[in-house]
């Protein structure tokens, strides 16, 4: 493991209760991932895989059976608590009695810290939702409120950004144009990020690396070098080099 | 616009069907016809006795309303943040419940005084409404806003202020709004314990006078109370779960 890791999974095994099994369902099964600071990582597999309990493990929503799980060096629980983990899940999880804007100061309020408003606006408006910023979420589209859950996520300069299927609820149009933005957005930051999804168009054009994860229990079937260079421009989709990708990951996902 | 006219049509249709019904006699001399009871309650004559007798009765309720549900809320969130508090309370309010107010009555007469026994009572029917809708809303908070308080590092009590009580906040106000009644039917109970006046004692005095007509206009007078508040706080309700729900 390398000692520039900003997440780290070693030989990491989760197994769930289940009523009437006296062994229960092994989610993830030995699995190691490292994920260096500043990198992309996408983690591809088919639903069941438990490619969302890694990253609840990450998030220390779960814990490890067996194995660890670091982040910077540290337990998962000790950075939440420090409040430098940013996190976005396919559902918004905006409160509806709040803004736009109020949601995403939510952060700074959860942590004690002032609220940082010119930040919020400059964030609001990266994201798109500058004009919509006394909006309620209710009066948003599907896709504004994922970019207001982003934003969200983004807003306490998080040391490790956790996405969890955050376009998993959107049109397939939507989600392209979501996508090119958070491309953009990530682009300007360059935040450890751990994305979790089933698209595989969605990780090569987001991930600096795909990690492809077999189901039941999880394990770490392939890892993919993306060699796209940043800015990665939407027409990089339509290249030989992508379709060539794609054919080679989704086979992966199919075996 | 249709259902609040054939609501209003409905109304009609009752209140006409009660005076012909009235008018015929078939109920006996106990229905009197309905414009028998509004001319009485028109009577200015009479208005200082129902006035006194509303006022003390709605003194009572709102004492009784506002101890209850503060006792409600209080004993909620307590045992919300103390999981060790938790069953007790819930068998508590419970218990408090399953025994009837009639059966409290004399007790509240032993303990308070006689003014006191209404608003008492009124408060335990308050109380359990406001527990039990507290105790519910504050477990409304969906997993995804649980599991992102989580992840942003939050604390048990910060995760109290900012998603659990405004969650439940649509819950809390329709509990006011059911136990407004019931903290009236409190009062009016515990009225009958005793107490110096009150639309309770209204009914008592009218019953055993058989002056019927004046026993439906105290009835009518607590009905339609009852009827105002629980519309102003259907309208607080509805306002809440606009901006909470």
């Amino acid at each position: 493991m390398s000692a520039a890791a900003a997440i780290a999974i070693d030989r990491v095994s989760k197994r769930f209760a289940l009523a009437g099994s006296e062994e229960g369902v092994l989610a993830l099964s030995e699995l190691s991932l490292s994920i260096a600071s500043g990198e992309f990582v996408a983690i591809l597999g088919p639903s069941g895989c438990g490619k969302s309990t890694l990253l609840r493990l990450v998030a220390a929503l779960e814990q490890p059976t067996a194995g660890t799980v670091n982040v910077n060096g540290a337990a998962p629980n000790l950075v939440s608590a420090h409040h430098a983990l940013g996190v976005a899940f396919q559902d918004h999880a905006l409160l509806p009695w709040l803004s736009v804007r109020d949601n995403v100061a939510l952060p700074f309020r959860i942590a004690g810290r002032r609220v940082d408003e010119p930040a919020i606006t400059r964030l609001l408006e990266l994201v798109g939702l500058g004009r919509f910023a006394d909006a309620r979420p209710k009066q948003l589209s599907g896709g504004m409120r994922q970019r207001a859950s982003i934003a969200r996520a983004l807003v306490l300069e998080p040391e490790v950004l956790l996405l969890d299927e955050p376009f998993g609820a959107l049109d397939a149009v939507t989600r392209r144009q979501m996508n090119v933005e958070l491309q953009r957005i990530w682009s300007a930051r360059q935040i450890t990020t751990m994305l979790i999804t089933h698209s595989v168009d969605e990780a090569l054009f987001l991930a600096d690396r795909v990690v492809v994860m077999s189901g039941r229990p999880g394990r770490i079937l392939r890892e993919v070098k993306v060699p796209f260079d940043r800015p990665r421009d939407p027409s990089v989709m339509r290249s030989e080099a992508f379709h060539h990708l794609v054919d080679d990951l989704t086979e992966a996902l199919e075996t | 616009m249709k259902q609040s006219l054939l609501g209003a049509l409905g109304t009609a249709i009752f209140l006409a069907l009660w005076e012909a019904l009235g008018r015929s006699g078939v109920l006996g001399i106990s229905w009197p016809p309905l414009s028998d009871v509004l001319a009485m309650l028109a009577d200015e004559n009479r208005w200082p006795l129902f006035g006194r007798a509303l006022g003390a009765t709605l003194a009572s309720t709102a004492l009784g309303y506002c101890w209850g549900t503060a006792a409600g809320l209080a004993l909620a969130m307590l045992a919300h943040l103390l999981p060790l508090l938790r069953r007790g309370s819930d068998r508590l309010a419970a218990v408090l419940n399953s025994v009837p107010s009639i059966a409290l009555g004399p007790i509240f007469l032993v303990l308070l005084s006689r003014e006191s026994t209404p608003a008492a009572v009124s408060s335990i029917h308050v109380f359990f409404i406001v527990f039990v809708s507290v105790s519910s809303g504050l477990a409304r908070a969906t997993p995804a806003h649980r599991d992102l308080f989580a992840v942003l590092g939050a604390d048990r009590l910060k995760r109290f202020r900012r998603l659990e009580l405004p969650a439940a906040l649509p819950s809390l106000v329709s509990g006011l709004r059911l136990a407004w009644p019931a903290a009236l039917i409190g009062a009016i109970i515990g009225e009958w314990f005793g107490a110096p006046r009150g639309i309770g004692i209204l009914i008592i005095n009218a019953m055993q006078n058989f002056q019927i007509v004046l026993l439906w206009c105290a009835v009518v007078l607590a009905v339609g109370s009852s009827l105002f508040f629980y519309g102003v706080l259907t309208m607080l309700e509805r306002a809440t779960y606009e901006r909470f729900g």
